[in-house]
């Protein structure tokens, strides 16, 4: 299993995404890796430091009841991805399934591939998970 | 384009404070709580009643109403309808049991459009009215079938932005137009603001394809403007984000200037679809230019 906290390439692309990730407490917002470099936590904190806001504070039957008007099934009433994008930079959130309470977060320049993010994020998160 | 100006049509006798948005909020969502296919009347004692078909509204009228329903559609034309071609169908309908607006459209006197607004203007300021009155409704006396066409009546949600569009019926147009040109098969969504008038969201518009409960959708607006707040102290120009959840479904919201919207898209293809589409409407509306860059995997 490889550190969270680093600057990320994608196997045979030569140049790196200059995607950072870590891992987040999402009850207080932390990060939770401890050495970290100090560019990844700058770059990071600002993000985890919003979890208890965006995880927790959305009613769950409110999120059931949405999903069976839209055909869902309920009883996931989680949300498993949060993106939000700006001109300058992608920012992700992708809450670990293996741990309750846990996030990854992820930031990138808004010029970077959003595919090629989300595929770097999801294969770390599996690597992080054992899976 | 087909959007009807229902929000471009002013209710002057009704002040859309916070007190009046709260009370109505609260009487929508009784009718929101009733069964599924709820067809009936909503009794408010000797005040008015609220006709339901399948829990949608159709008719409503309250005691202290200003306005007639034959006075706003005579109005809605210019020069004015003749009043005594008006009357003359008004005495039929009330020989045949026919509805009087559906009597009007069949006459050519008044378009569907029309009457959608009118009814919608209509019911709109009596359920304002009621909702001002602070009853609750006393009984629900189910029929089995009103006689109403599904084509002229509303969802608690299109009333509840109907009178949320009141504090500035431009801007919700605008909203009603961007939700129009930019939801996509499987999605329907709302446009809100961060109103003076009410503590969190204001709903301002809702696409036709939206019946959630009220209270369920002003809950979600309200995490949506919470998320760009919070997203504000470490990036203040995100403008689009999109959550998923229960494995396919998702909820995209994106702003221009001070409106908010959000989709809910019943798939992953439809969320994509939806962003795709803001590429679209990226350079004419001011949402932002990261939007047209989404794409691949999701």
């Amino acid at each position: 299993m490889r550190a969270l906290g680093q600057t990320l390439g994608v196997g045979g692309d030569s140049s790196p995404l200059d995607l950072v990730c870590a891992s987040a407490s999402m009850r207080t917002g932390a990060l939770l890796e401890q050495a970290l470099p100090e560019p990844v936590r700058e770059r990071l904190e600002g993000l985890a430091a919003t979890l208890p806001d965006l995880f927790g504070t959305l009613d769950p039957t409110c999120l059931d009841r949405i999903a069976e008007r839209l055909g869902g099934e309920p009883g996931d009433a989680t949300f498993t991805e949060i993106l939000l994008l700006s001109d300058k930079s992608l920012h992700v959130i992708q809450p670990f399934a293996g741990q309750p309470g846990v996030a990854l977060v992820a930031e990138c320049p808004a010029s970077t591939s959003i595919g090629l993010v989300l595929s770097a994020i999801r294969s770390r998160v599996m690597d992080s998970e054992g899976r | 384009m087909s959007v009807e100006r229902e929000s471009s049509r002013m209710l002057p006798s009704i002040p859309a404070g916070p007190g009046l948005i709260s009370a109505v909020l609260r009487l929508l969502a009784f009718v929101d709580d009733l069964p599924k296919g709820a067809t009936g009347v909503l009794r408010f004692g000797e005040s008015g009643v609220i006709l339901l078909e399948s829990r949608k509204i159709c008719w409503a009228v309250a005691r202290c109403m200003r306005l007639r329903l034959t006075d706003i559609l005579r109005n809605q034309s210019t020069p004015p309808l003749p009043r005594e071609a008006v009357e003359e169908i008004y005495r039929r309908c009330k020989i045949d049991g026919m509805p009087i607006g559906e009597a009007l459209v069949l006459s050519g006197l008044v378009t569907e459009a029309g009457l959608r607004v009118a009814l919608f203007k209509h019911n709109g300021e009596a359920i304002a009215h009621l909702a001002g009155t602070g009853l609750s409704p006393d009984a629900f006396v189910t029929h089995g079938r009103t006689g109403y066409d599904p084509k002229f009546s509303f969802s608690p949600c299109e009333v509840l932005a109907m009178l949320g569009s009141l504090d500035d019926p431009a801007r919700a147009l605008a909203a009603q137009i961007e939700l129009t040109n930019t939801l996509v098969p499987d999605s329907f969504g709302v446009a809100f603001v961060r109103g003076n008038s009410v503590s969190g969201a204001l709903l301002i518009a809702v696409d036709r394809g939206c019946d959630l409960p009220v209270g369920d959708l002003v809950e979600v607006c309200n995490w949506v403007a919470g998320l760009f707040d919070v997203a504000h102290t470490f990036d203040p120009e995100a403008s689009l984000v999109r959550a998923t959840w229960g494995g396919h479904l998702a909820l995209v919201s994106w702003r221009a200037k001070e409106i908010v919207y959000v989709g809910l898209c019943a798939s992953r293809a439809a969320a994509a679809r939806l962003v795709s589409r803001l590429e679209t409407s990226a350079k004419s509306s001011g949402v932002i230019a990261a939007a047209a860059r989404y794409g691949g995997p999701a």
